[in-house]
């Protein structure tokens, strides 16, 4: 137990967090130069393409007689459950500073959720070997903003592994050992887990206390399910097969099950033979912030989605979905995600790993109706809203967020969050030049447009991080969207009553040059209950027709009509009004 | 009925929105050229009686007196029923006493005249010539030599034109009162100059609204709509287009010229250097019963008269509505059925792509 330290990397996006995990990998001789692929902590192709890490990992790593665990965590707010929890299975925590940019909003964010862990921190400004490096501006920052003194600041560069074997004796030296615990009973924390198509799920686990080992019976605390341990195992990276797993140690476990829902992260995992009573703190489902419709174009694909939908969450806990029928987009599935990033993914996922062309309505958060009945509903779905006059009150979900910007564009800054409705809290200067503005807002406009609007306000200079604060009641309204008279259910959203009539405006326009003419004339409107706030009117087609048509190029103009037919395809018919998939995205757009 | 076409690729130049097979005219090359040719037809002309001959272009008048002696040499050897409809496509320029004496002497009784319009602007765009004074004059001589079936190529909605560019086209058109004119909305064809100079199509509204008009004055001056692009005084219908229309078969000879023979729909090359190698044919295709069935929908719906139902069902053995979904757009009143024949609501006949792709 004294010889092992667990610790994680934490940093905000594109620190260089994976590269140092590379180098720390390389350095302790867990792959040598011809195995290292680089960035191997992130296995997932849309990992590496969005240099974020999604999926946790954990590797053992050895460093002058010592056993060294590292956690990896992922890298955005969307996890911040997961981050805590991996973080919970770590003794210290390497906070990675980028040597150009300094301290950014999940920086901070990281740096609170280790401090409420308890961890040793290790602040580490990396890139050093940046030529715009300024490691005596990045010093000072995290010596006024963060708290920590000169000496325990650490530099290195992930690229170049300058520093690196320093970084590893601060390791050994400043991060305690695991606590032990004084029962000795059985406790693994389990910090992830994933399915694997011949063992079942696999579960990560810290070993707080006691010990697994082959062929103990696994009790899950939380639910009370049991297992039989199959196989146990640590990453070296590579997988290595052992006995058992014991009080201190970091590892993953097989014991053929078969569903992921039982494996919760941040469960605690105990053993029949040495039976814990009480679990470790910090357990809670995790819950989805963000709801959207997903259907397929192709009506005869929803069984191929329900199937990728299934293989998805095996992987991934904190998808829900259940099937919803829109009288627009026919059979789909009304799914929730813990964020935007985790919505992205799961939908870019469907389309590349197993090519089902989807159609995603815009993403609604969850609503709380008081109705005048005395009752209250919650609503992840427009469509479900209840009629004006037997509601109350409606709340929706505020985040407490911080925003990171050069001091220049604080007068940006507070115009965009007035704008969106924002609640001004008020101003940190992290030193002259940069601030980091607290603001509430409301999820509702994070999940719209604000990212976009954050990044052409401050020319990508500003850096975001939020977290659920409370729900507040609002005045809210159902925006309909007809097209040829008819109410397309997949395009009602919930607006503020006072940008109902620029969202309305805004969303016609773009369905009117987004919807192909048709051979008859296609008003489109917008509308609060029975009252229409906007209108616009798409012309009929005048226009289509093969002018030429001689025995030269009869077959050439077939195969032109064959093409047009092809991309008759993919429209989704809204009554008889031909509408192109994009359509349904146009309520989260703004232009 | 037996149809020929058969195409002469020259031209003296190249205009800017023509995306047909075509190449520089020069002496040395159209003597080959005429050699291939005449061995083409040998190798695939049958010996059936021929209804219709169209000679196209490229710029079949471009041939100079001994080619096209040569040239009609060659068409000789075709069978020709005593009422074949014999079109040669003529350039303005081109037309005199020498070229109408061979034509008329070798049987050529319609002529085609590339004119487009008479409009400055319209024709500098095209990156051809023509003046009123001089079209009148070359069709009296055409008369003359006793042809008188005469087709007028008129070109609209080209980019800056108006309704009052195009008004002033038309009338001088009607004014020389052709038996035919064949009238295109200007199409930018991949590989065109036009294309390449990323020119853009009118606003289809204005577009329409030609089209409209077109259609209406024609009709008060007494031609028959009888076809998307085509129209003609009575009886003076091109049989040879038609042909194409009803989903007739057809000989195509000469370099990228199309034909259709045996349930085979084939291309020629156009390559020239393999084309007077006699590598003729560069693809060919057996259609299915299905596809034979779709281009006679394809094509037949774009005469007005539309598609005798008796006749689709002695030609394929089945009802039309068995074979497509026409009840429907009948309900929708895109397609109308009436004595007989199935048509495209004359008021739909723009739009008509979005009711093929409905149906076939």
């Amino acid at each position: 137990m004294d010889h092992i330290r667990n610790f994680c990397i934490i940093a905000h996006i594109d620190h260089g967090k994976s590269t140092l995990a590379d180098r720390i990998l390389e350095k302790t001789g867990a792959l040598d130069k011809r195995e290292m692929k680089d960035q191997v902590l992130d296995s997932m192709d849309l990992e590496r393409e969005r240099g974020i890490t999604i999926k946790l990992n954990a590797v053992e790593l050895n460093y002058k007689g010592y056993t060294l665990h590292l956690i990896d965590t992922p890298g955005h707010v969307d996890f911040s459950y997961e981050v805590s929890r991996s973080l919970a299975a770590c003794d210290g925590a390497l906070l990675v500073i980028d040597a150009a940019q300094g301290i950014e909003a999940q920086t901070l964010a990281n740096l609170y959720l280790a401090l409420n862990s308890d961890l040793t921190i290790i602040p580490v400004i990396n890139k050093i070997d940046l030529p715009n490096a300024d490691i005596p501006k990045v010093k000072k920052e995290i010596i006024d903003v963060l708290g920590f003194k000169e000496d325990e600041i650490v530099l290195c560069s992930g690229k170049t592994g300058e520093g690196i074997d320093n970084l590893l004796d601060a390791i050994v030296s400043r991060i305690n050992p695991p606590k032990k615990m004084e029962d000795n009973k059985t406790r693994g924390l389990i910090f992830d887990s994933y399915f694997d198509a011949y063992r079942g799920v696999i579960a990560s686990v810290a070993i707080k206390s006691g010990e697994i080992k082959k062929g103990d019976t696994l009790i899950m605390m939380s639910t009370g399910a049991e297992y039989q341990v199959i196989e146990l195992g640590v990453n070296t990276p590579k997988e290595k097969l052992v006995d058992k797993l014991s009080s201190g140690s970091v590892g993953w476990i097989s014991a053929s099950i078969k569903t992921i829902d039982t494996v919760r992260v941040g469960d605690t995992i105990t053993t029949k033979e040495n039976k814990a009573d009480n679990p470790l703190d910090g357990y809670k489902p995790m819950k989805p912030m963000v709801y959207s419709g997903i259907y397929p174009i192709e009506p005869n694909k929803y069984e191929a989605l329900k199937e990728s939908l299934e293989k998805l969450k095996l992987n991934d806990a904190s998808l829900v979905f259940e099937p919803e029928t829109s009288e627009a987009l026919g059979f789909g599935f009304r799914c929730g995600f813990l964020g935007l990033l985790h919505m992205d993914i799961i939908e870019e996922r469907i389309r590349r790993e197993f090519n089902i062309d989807i159609i995603a309505t815009s993403p609604s958060v969850i609503y709380e109706v008081r109705l005048t009945n005395g009752e209250t509903i919650y609503i992840d779905n427009p469509c479900e809203m209840p009629d004006k006059v037997k509601i109350n009150d409606i709340l929706e979900p505020y985040v407490k967020a911080s925003i990171f910007v050069p001091s220049e564009y604080i007068g940006p800054i507070m115009e965009l969050c007035q704008e969106k409705r924002g609640i001004y809290i008020t101003t940190e200067y992290i030193d002259l030049k940069r601030v980091n503005i607290i603001y509430e807002l409301p999820l509702a406009e994070i999940v719209y447009d604000f990212f976009d609007k954050l990044k052409s306000y401050t020319k990508g200079y500003a850096s975001f991080d939020y977290e659920l604060s409370e729900y507040k009641v609002s005045n809210l309204v159902k925006m309909d969207i007809l097209i040829n008279g008819e109410v397309v259910d997949a395009l009602s959203l919930i607006v503020h009553k006072d940008n109902a009539y620029h969202r309305g405006m805004q969303i016609t326009k773009s369905l009117r040059s987004l919807i192909p003419r048709q051979l008859f004339e296609v008003p489109i409107q917008a509308s609060i209950g029975s009252k229409i706030i906007a209108r616009e009117t798409i012309s009929a087609m005048r226009k289509n027709v093969l002018a030429k048509c001689y025995g030269g190029d009869v077959t050439r103009k077939r195969k032109l009509l064959e093409k047009q037919k092809e991309g008759k395809k993919r429209m989704k018919m809204v009554g008889s009004v031909e509408v192109p998939p994009e359509a349904f995205l146009v309520v989260l757009s703004n232009e | 009925m037996n149809h020929v076409y058969i195409h002469i690729p020259f031209c003296r130049k190249i205009c800017s929105y023509c995306d047909f097979c075509k190449i520089f005219y020069d002496e040395n090359h159209a003597d080959d050229y005429l050699d291939a040719l005449e061995k083409e037809i040998k190798d695939f002309y049958m010996g059936e009686e021929i209804n219709t001959i169209y000679i196209g272009g490229g710029t079949p008048s471009v041939l100079n007196y001994r080619e096209l002696e040569r040239l009609f040499n060659i068409i000789n050897s075709f069978k020709r029923d005593v009422n074949c409809e014999f079109t040669f496509e003529c350039n303005p320029e081109d037309i005199n006493d020498v070229l109408l004496n061979i034509l008329s002497s070798n049987g050529v009784n319609r002529i085609s005249i590339g004119i487009e319009s008479f409009n400055k602007e319209k024709l500098n765009l095209m990156e051809r010539r023509s003046s009123y004074e001089d079209i009148k004059a070359k069709m009296n001589l055409i008369r003359y030599y006793g042809i008188n079936n005469i087709n007028l190529d008129l070109m609209y909605a080209l980019p800056n034109e108006d309704l009052d560019i195009l008004k002033n086209d038309l009338k001088q058109f009607i004014k020389l009162a052709p038996e035919h004119i064949s009238t295109y909305s200007l199409i930018i064809e991949e590989h065109t100059k036009l294309n390449n100079e990323n020119i853009k199509n009118i606003d289809e509204d204005l577009d329409a609204k030609m089209y409209d008009y077109i259609c209406k004055k024609k009709k008060k001056k007494g031609y028959n709509h009888y076809e998307v692009s085509n129209f003609a005084l009575n009886g003076k219908e091109s049989a040879h287009n038609l042909a194409y229309w009803n989903n007739e078969e057809y000989y195509g000879f000469g370099l990228g010229a199309a034909g259709y023979m045996n349930g085979f729909r084939y291309e020629n090359t156009r390559n020239l250097s393999d084309y007077l190698k006699g590598n003729y044919r560069s693809n060919e295709a057996l259609l299915s019963k299905q596809e034979i069935m779709e281009y006679e929908v394809m094509l037949g719906l774009r005469k007005l008269k539309g598609i005798n139902l008796q006749e689709f069902f002695d030609k394929y053995e089945i009802n039309i509505q068995d074979a497509f979904p026409v009840k429907p757009l009948i309900r929708n009143k895109e397609l109308i059925y009436k004595n007989g024949y199935l048509f495209i609501n004359p008021e739909k006949i723009y739009v008509m792509n979005e009711i093929l792709s409905k149906m076939i």
